[in-house]
């Protein structure tokens, strides 16, 4: 970061001294902005305009089925308003489980709270697991912990889906038939009624362990960073297994861990694709799979309420701002740079 | 360095202007009331018409007509017309689906909608509701001659905004049931006439839900074979279900079905409140205890989705032995025909008030109420609904396939679609075919599909209800609480 923001410096610095070019630097100059223009002109387009544009939106009361019929007026900040108030959203704390519904940022912090632990610590482990020098085959295991990654997502939703189907799926017929466990006390997964809402998530976790190659292999890719002296040395010093590991492996591989942990939260927030899919984005039962990204994509395009589906984005924009500002502040504490200096 | 600011700047502006040009900025959009289209205009919105022709443009994306392969007959229908007369200009304009909704919503915004729109079913014209020209005046000036068709059809596309559309493709519902089924477990087959009794247990019965209830119980299957009236019925492990409502999973259509049509939204505007009647309650209820009751004849959500009951096409499955949907579902039945499976189609059971409630999904081309050209527009419309717009649309020839496939609502051309039904499911009988032209005299109407507030969320809301009656069991789900919940949140989605 501190090393991107120097050149950044420099690059201004640069700029200041466009004048002090000689003819030939500026010429080439010159030519690299002319060549740049498309994707500048694009990137304005097709990006920055349109993100300014739906802040726009927001203060306005744009509703594509009304648009037609009347002008949108300027609201001021009533969708901000209204989504404070709005239970289904549950940006506001107090709102939660009022009027029926738990809210979908609940849902959302309430999945991560399940989902980010299994999301880090099992690639983690299993990348353990491939870097121990005691496994045979080891590219074998690598490759096929990583072929499901492979599938497309939704492909295995569905796959899942069928796997856990309440009524005919394979992993209940193995329960019932296989472990005699009584119809009546099998679990419902994905189908489960809002007082066993913790089941939903564990089946969406589920279907989301499926995908963890990804993670593994940047965890891999890190425990093989760590340089062989560290270890050679703990062993030297008596250290153990875990100590090993809190003392030395931990730390080396922080970065990794942190890289993995800010996309991980990133995405938790962008949750959408499995709920839509498995439980029909209907947020059935209760209100407990209404996912906040799900909530912002019903708003936006099955309302088509441009206005609060634009309020309900720029928010969760400031959350993950929010929650990605702390996470950097955070890894002051936590998070080993073995090349970071300090000034 | 003022050089190179120079050149940022003006690629800055020129972005602006071109971005400007793209699309009309939301504060410029012309200042009408609700449900008011735009003051039509002098002049057509777009190009000028060749020549002293008016131009009429033909909008087609909000239903079916966008596939490339619909569009020859799209375009045969408008150079026919266009070489037919030397007053009007058709121009066909083809929006791909996913963003048809979106530019018909800002060309109308911006003053420059099209003349003629569809085809278009219930649902996609509700979402412009407040923008369809009555046609009445127009069907007098023209003697429009409406008499051909079900004058049920005619009642069905008057709403509160008038005389809004016109029958075009209509797609009648019936019950579709697996003969070898009805053999297997000794039934008589359903009635194929409405008024006609059935037969149960040797007695003649009125074909009511009660009826059609006992019958499914019993073509309702276990793993051990057992039906549901049996004693010993493992309702856990279904292999055949005797009763599905094929796609046809919405509160609005469930009850339209059992209970009948309703005006389910009354006060006006800035008052609005849910209307639905008990009967549509009931109804529901119904179909809940169908899926989760001590002897279920419907297949629960869970079931319904799974692989081996075709994820969602129960009946193509050859899993279910009746299936209650309009006639468009013989678009997915493939499967179920080359497996060897043969089904017919019988009548929809009498109502507890001793009528009946049919349910008719219709699909038909409206006309824009701002359009500068109305009486144009209907010419042209007239021309595209009439025998020869039928003719080369919906009926087809060798050369130029037909564009759009549905039961037409003019009699006259009904016999080609039947005879290309029979073709595709050759086991069917003629009498099948006719119990779906019966069905055109009983059309939801108001349909399932009505305005509501906000219609695209109050839709959604229902929806979302639905799906809980079909995923949730009994010991987790107050049917009569949630319901209220619905009727409450349909409140405040109406009051937005």
């Amino acid at each position: 970061m501190i090393e991107q923001f120097s050149n950044f410096r420099t690059s201004l610095k640069s700029l200041r001294s466009f004048r002090s070019l000689s003819p030939l630097a500026r010429k080439e100059l010159k030519q690299g902005i002319t060549f740049l223009s498309p994707w500048i002109l694009g990137f304005l387009l097709f990006t920055l305009i349109p993100i300014f544009a739906t802040l726009f939106f927001t203060f306005i009361n744009l509703k594509i089925t009304d648009g037609i019929a009347s002008t949108p007026k300027w609201v001021g900040l009533d969708n901000y308003k209204y989504l404070w108030n709005d239970n289904q959203a549950g940006v506001n704390p107090s709102t939660w489980f009022q009027g029926g519904t738990p809210g979908s940022l609940w849902v959302t912090m309430a999945f991560g709270i399940i989902a980010l632990p299994v999301g880090i610590f099992l690639p983690l482990g299993i990348a353990l697991l491939m870097n121990n020098k005691h496994l045979k085959a080891p590219n074998l295991f690598r490759s096929l912990f990583y072929m499901p990654y492979i599938v497309p997502f939704v492909a295995a939703v569905f796959l899942w889906g069928g796997m856990l189907n309440s009524q005919t799926g394979w992993i209940n017929r193995f329960l019932v038939e296989i472990l005699h466990v009584s119809r009546d006390s099998v679990p419902m997964w994905a189908n489960s009624g809002a007082e066993e809402w913790g089941w939903i998530y564990a089946t969406y976790v589920l279907m989301g362990v499926w995908g963890i190659g990804n993670a593994m292999l940047i965890m891999l890719a890190g425990l093989q960073g760590v340089p062989t002296e560290l270890y050679d040395a703990a062993k030297v010093d008596g250290a153990n297994a875990w100590q090993t590991f809190w003392k030395v492996t931990f730390p080396m591989i922080s970065p990794v861990i942190f890289y993995n942990l800010t996309l991980s939260i990133v995405g938790l927030f962008q949750y959408f694709l499995v709920p839509l899919v498995v439980n029909q984005g209907t947020g059935r039962p209760g209100g407990f799979t209404m996912f906040y990204n799900l909530y912002l994509y019903r708003n936006f395009f099955l309302f088509q309420n441009m206005s609060y589906g634009a309020t309900l984005a720029w928010v969760l924009f400031a959350i993950i701002l929010v929650v990605t500002i702390f996470l950097f502040w955070s890894a002051k504490y936590w998070v080993y740079y073995a090349s970071e200096t300090r000034s | 360095m003022k050089k190179l600011l120079s050149v940022l700047s003006l690629l800055i502006v020129a972005t602006m202007i071109l971005a400007a040009c793209g699309a009309p900025a939301p504060t410029e959009a012309p200042d009408v009331p609700a449900t008011d289209a735009p003051e039509p205009t002098d002049a057509p919105a777009t190009d000028a018409p060749a020549g002293d022709k008016v131009q009429i443009r033909w909008f087609v994306g909000l239903g079916t007509g966008t596939d490339p392969a619909q569009l020859p007959s799209q375009e045969k229908a408008v150079a026919d017309f266009n070489a037919s007369q030397d007053e009007i200009e058709l121009v066909l304009e083809v929006v791909p689906f996913d963003s048809a909704r979106d530019t018909l919503a800002t060309q109308i915004a911006s003053g420059a909608g099209p003349d003629i729109i569809g085809p278009v079913g219930w649902g996609g014209s509700n979402a412009f509701y407040g923008q369809w020209l009555d046609m009445t005046p127009y069907i007098e000036s023209t003697g429009f001659d409406t008499s051909i068709y079900d004058p049920a059809l005619i009642e069905f596309y008057q709403t509160e905004e008038g005389q809004v559309g016109l029958p075009y493709l209509v797609f009648p519902a019936a019950i579709y049931y697996v003969p070898a089924m009805f053999d297997e477990a000794g039934l008589e087959y359903p009635p194929t006439a409405y008024g006609d009794k059935y037969t149960l247990d040797g007695a003649e019965v009125d074909w009511t839900w009660e009826t059609l209830t006992e019958v499914a119980k019993r073509l309702t299957v276990d793993v051990n074979g057992a039906n549901a009236t049996e004693d010993g019925f493992d309702a856990t492990q279904l292999q055949q279900v005797g009763f599905a409502n094929q796609w046809q999973t919405h509160v609005a259509y469930q009850a339209s079905y059992v209970a009948g049509a309703a005006d389910i939204v009354s006060g006006d505007e800035g008052s609005y409140e849910s209307a639905m009647p008990d009967s549509w309650k009931e109804a529901n209820k119904w179909v809940y205890d169908g899926m989760w009751g001590e002897q279920p004849f419907m297949a629960t959500g869970p079931l319904a989705g799974a692989p081996e009951f075709g994820n969602g096409n129960l009946f193509n499955s050859g899993k279910a032995a009746m299936a209650m949907t309009p006639l468009w579902y013989t678009c997915c039945l493939d499967q179920f025909r080359d497996a060897g499976f043969e089904f017919q189609a019988g009548v929809l059971p009498v109502g507890a008030d001793g009528e009946y409630h049919g349910r008719v999904d219709a699909d038909t081309i409206r006309l824009w109420k701002g359009s500068a050209n109305p009486e144009e527009a209907f010419k042209a419309l007239s021309y595209l609904i009439g025998p020869e717009g039928v003719q080369t649309l919906v009926v087809g020839t060798e050369e130029v396939p037909a564009a759009y496939s549905g039961l037409p609502a003019n009699p006259e051309f009904q016999q080609p679609y039947i005879d290309a039904l029979l073709k595709r499911y050759p086991f069917t009988t003629a009498e099948t075919w006719d119990v779906f032209k019966a069905g055109l005299t009983y059309p939801d109407n108001p349909s399932a599909e009505q305005w509501q507030p906000n219609w695209n969320e109050s839709w959604a809301r229902q929806q979302t209800f639905f799906d809980l009656l079909q995923n949730t069991p009994p010991d987790q789900l107050d049917f009569d609480a949630e319901w209220q919940k619905m009727v409450d949140d349909l409140n405040d989605i109406y009051a937005k």
